[in-house]
């Protein structure tokens, strides 16, 4: 492992630091267990290499409202004119990397740790449109499934159209979060309209063309129609919550979050993931360097680390269930057959080639979101 | 609203006219004014501003016209939520405050003191979650109504939708309103209830005519400072129903974590607080009434 | 609050069991619509596994607790952060209230109406977008990342409270034992410091209460003004609840709950109830 040959030479490096404490600052949006596996994984590892670094992992809170809080603090220190920001590596999401690279708020790194090399998505280059490329590595990726309960609904929907004639036979029985509660309800929609307009390639790849604005709108009326037969819920944890519950028997969820409830126990263990064609989005979380972090080649270290095939291996797949941030082909060796193989349980890795899919490109993305307020909810 | 009771023992000197008076009353005012503006009305201007700047930095009312043109709805719907929770919050803090100066059972008097005051302790964040699996179709609260056989199962409805809210929010606020409306009721002059009451006058009837003019300024205050906090409060329609029709925090925080659109948020906001302005109104002519009053 | 129940005879009221069993009858409605949401908090505290079908937890256990107190989760740590900023915000917001309280309540002020309104405005705006504001005056000024900092903001928040509260208590201060000391000689300052003063003290402690409930209820501004150097209990809790953690958000809000009654208990001995009477005025 190059980061392990790297050591001798950061320990040197970092010799004068050793003997005050430092601290690592490590923010990250996301769910609970974000934070947990930055503290008890990661930071142990990481202080065992670094001797005098201490890890200090905080959480912003789920989702890209998560996100958004880091980039507020970040933006707040950029226009306070601080010289050392004290963030020293975040977790985000797509939407608020975007943001934060067009506003100068991240340093490029990836050519300065060796992991860069490891990662082949082309989410590692672009974030909804947005060139974050050198920016950015992915921690994990995700993506947004429906999940169901098998002794409810025996054949789930396998498309939109299915899924369309399915809720009519079986009212109030799918929900999802709509679009002001978080981004599987957005996933959702915005898939809706890349299967409904025929134009995913389109939205996903551009460029941009205004003239596209009716068959959105046409899309996007078809969807009021099925809101009719559907249950609203209260957030992405509200759609976990009302499966959880009993209230409704499928609803689109992010699987990183599904798989979450279910090592908590408040996911019955039978509930089982379909990814519907054309496709529904999926996006990583982002490690990124804020442009003046405190501790940056500390920061550049602790990325090299988590993004490392073990790290990937152990700390991502097996603990989580989640898929690896870098290339597939790195992180299998390092694993057993059947913990790889728990990965692809419900949703085989053809079909997560072919469905997973990116979101909309942001002129889309907003036009989409802005457009379901429009038609839909007026 | 000063008590007819208290009017007479309790007057206090107000010292007119001499500038050295009113110099020393702003200087006593001005740290906690001073706080106040620096750390909240000088940030809340920053907002104002971002609220009526264009693309161009020019002034506009443009991010104003697209509120209004997307969450007019969500204006009206908050403001008929928080409304209807204040009046719920009051009937309920009159009703136990009431029970607890006038209750003719001791024993009973001292369970419901004991018993009402803890949602106070709970935070809304964690309020909105405990309605959430509380009020939901298979929540407890079916669970319990069927189980006792009052409704059928298949009648359970979900009630996380406006009543979700409203829910929340009087279980969390009227212990507060409370708290403060038995206090003013338990320093009324008992003299003027006993003869009320020797007079023949039905509990109900010296509640309504005698106790609750007097403490009318109190309770005024306890649902003003409700009414503003439910209006900026996210996480109960966050957790119950973040869906449209919503509440206006909701929204701000839609617009800045999907949009990052800092000027309709920031709009919002302040017609937020344009609701917020009629609770103050209602606080305002009681003030006015009370300098008239003396 | 120790109200005093006027127990009175109650000529018209019901025959006595009738009587009785309504109140029972109604106590208990009152104690289902007020425990019934909390008993979900307990359940989820030690719930292991709880999923549909069941309507109950299918296992209980500690795991959670566990988690949440492990070392490196900073928990107590955490939780004794609140309680020390709930403390130092009373303590300043009682610092300025107390003079602010005294100005509105024996002084003529001009604009009265709207210097009280002033205080409120923290209360009545959607504060998000102004925290992100504060952050950034506070990067420039650094109070960022200090304990300070998050207590300004706290005390900014909780201060209507305090003021609001502290002017009741002083208007009700009998004001002839005031003019009795003036009288006796007494300097405005002794007058003060021995009659009107611990006169209001009950009052100044109802204020205290809800300032420190007000405190450690708080997590948007703690974020903006505290993050990464300062971190709190709530701040754990609200990432954890709207994460649908509800394991978690259930036991770090049953912690929460501990400073909470515990300040209540310590200080409602102080506590007169006709400074409640007041408040507002």
């Amino acid at each position: 492992m190059k980061f392990r040959m790297l050591f001798p030479v950061a320990l040197l490096a970092f010799a004068s630091t050793v003997l005050a404490q430092t601290t690592l600052n490590v923010v990250t949006a996301g769910d609970q267990n974000m934070v947990d596996y930055v503290n008890n994984y990661l930071a142990p590892k990481f202080e065992a290499m670094n001797p005098g670094v201490k890890v200090r992992a905080v959480g912003t809170g789920p989702g890209d409202a998560g996100s958004q809080k880091i980039y507020e603090k970040l933006s707040a220190q950029q226009k306070a004119g601080n010289n050392e920001w004290d963030i020293d590596v975040a977790v985000i999401h797509q939407l608020a990397s975007a943001t934060m690279v067009n506003e100068k708020l991240l340093m490029p790194y990836r050519n300065d740790v060796s992991a860069g090399k490891l990662v082949s998505r082309d989410t590692a280059k672009n974030a909804l449109g947005a060139n974050v490329d050198g920016y950015v590595l992915p921690m994990f990726h995700s993506q947004i499934v429906f999940a169901y309960n098998p002794e409810l609904v025996k054949s789930p929907p396998k498309s939109f159209q299915e899924l369309n004639e399915w809720v009519k036979k079986n009212p109030k029985q799918f929900g999802y979060n709509g679009v002001k509660g978080g981004m599987s309800g957005v996933g959702f929609v915005t898939g809706w309209v890349s299967a409904y307009s025929g134009m995913g390639d389109k939205l996903e790849k551009g460029p941009y063309d205004a003239s596209t604005a009716p068959a959105i709108d046409k899309a996007l009326s078809g969807l009021k129609e099925f809101n009719q037969y559907v249950v609203m819920t209260p957030g992405n944890a509200g759609t976990l919550d009302m499966l959880n519950r009993g209230e409704i028997a499928m609803g689109p969820v992010w699987v990183d979050m599904f798989y979450t409830w279910q090592a908590d126990g408040r996911m019955s263990p039978k509930i089982k993931l379909v990814l519907p064609s054309p496709g529904l989005p999926g996006q990583p979380m982002y490690y990124v360097i804020p442009a003046k972090a405190a501790h940056a080649a500390l920061a550049k270290k602790f990325i090299d680390l988590a993004e490392s095939p073990e790290v990937q291996a152990d700390g991502i797949i097996k603990q989580f269930n989640w898929y690896p941030g870098i290339d597939p082909q790195y992180v299998q060796p390092k694993l057993d057959q059947a913990a790889w193989n728990k990965l692809f349980t419900d949703v085989s890795p053809a079909d997560l080639s072919k469905y997973g899919r990116p979101f909309p490109l942001s002129p889309y993305f907003k036009e989409i979101v802005e457009g379901y307020e429009r038609v839909v909810l007026k | 609203m000063r008590g007819s009771a208290g009017e007479g023992q309790r007057q206090h000197p107000v010292i007119t006219g001499k500038a050295s008076t009113r110099g020393a009353a702003l200087a006593l005012i001005a740290p906690a004014l001073a706080v106040v503006a620096l750390f909240f009305v000088a940030p809340l201007a920053m907002s104002v501003v971002v609220a009526f700047r264009g693309k161009d930095g020019g002034f506009t009312l443009e991010h104003f016209a697209k509120s209004f043109d997307f969450y007019t709805t969500d204006l009206l719907f908050t403001l008929a939520i928080v409304v209807a929770s204040t009046l719920l919050i009051g009937a309920v803090a009159i009703a136990i405050a009431g029970y607890l100066t006038l209750g003719g059972n001791p024993r009973t008097i001292a369970v419901l003191r004991w018993l009402y005051r803890w949602p106070l302790f709970i935070p809304f964040v964690v309020a909105g979650q405990l309605m959430r699996t509380f009020l939901a179709k298979n929540g407890m609260l079916n669970h319990v109504l069927i189980g006792s056989g009052l409704i059928e199962p298949l009648s359970a409805q979900s009630l996380l939708d406006w009543r979700g809210i409203v829910v929340a929010f009087v279980w969390k606020q009227a212990p507060f309103v409370t708290l403060l409306l038995a206090g003013a009721m338990a320093s009324l002059e008992p003299q003027h209830i006993e003869a009320a009451r020797n007079l023949g006058a039905r509990r109900m009837s010296v509640l309504i005519d005698i106790v609750l003019p007097q403490v009318r300024g109190t309770l005024l205050v306890g649902l003003v400072l409700s009414f503003v906090t439910m209006l900026s409060v996210l996480s109960v329609p966050l957790m119950i129903n973040p869906n449209s029709p919503t509440m206006v925090t909701v929204d701000v925080a839609y617009r800045i974590s999907t949009h990052a659109d800092y000027p309709v948020a920031n709009a919002l906001c302040l017609l937020s607080l344009a609701l917020a302005a009629i609770g103050a109104v209602f606080y305002l002519r009681h003030a006015a009434a009370r300098v008239e009053g003396g | 609050m120790a109200t005093r129940p006027l127990a009175l005879p109650s000529p018209f009221a019901l025959p006595s069991p009738l009587a009785m069993l309504l109140r029972a009858a109604v106590l208990a409605l009152l104690a289902f619509a007020i425990f019934g949401p909390l008993l979900n908090l307990l359940l989820w505290a030690f719930a292991e596994r709880w999923y549909f079908p069941n309507k109950l937890p299918i296992e209980f256990g500690l795991t959670y607790w566990y988690r949440v107190f492990q070392p490196r989760g900073n928990a107590l740590a955490s939780l004794g952060t609140s309680v020390w900023i709930a403390l130092l915000t009373v303590a300043f917001s009682l610092a300025v209230a107390i003079p602010a309280g005294y100005a509105l309540a024996r002084l003529k002020l001009p604009w009265r109406g709207a210097i009280l309104l002033t205080f409120l405005l923290p209360q009545a705006v959607p504060n998000l977008p102004v925290y992100v504001n504060i952050a950034q005056v506070f990067y420039q000024i650094g109070l960022n990342g200090t304990i300070l900092g998050v207590v300004l903001v706290h005390a900014s928040h909780g201060l209507v409270l305090a003021v609001w509260i502290a002017s009741a208590a002083f208007a009700s201060v009998d004001a002839s034992l005031e003019e009795a000391s003036r009288n006796l000689g007494a300097s405005p300052w002794t007058c003060f410091r021995t009659v009107t003063l611990p006169l209001a003290t009950p009052g100044l402690i109802a204020s205290a209460i809800f300032v420190f409930l007000e405190s450690l209820d708080e997590f948007t501004g703690t974020y903006f003004v505290g993050v990464p150097d300062v971190t709190t209990l709530p701040l754990l809790m609200f990432n954890a609840t709207m994460g649908g953690n509800y394991q978690i958000s259930s036991i770090t809000a049953l912690l929460l709950l501990i400073p909470s009654i515990g300040f209540m208990l310590v200080v409602e001995r102080f506590l007169k109830a006709d400074v409640l009477a007041m408040v507002g005025r």
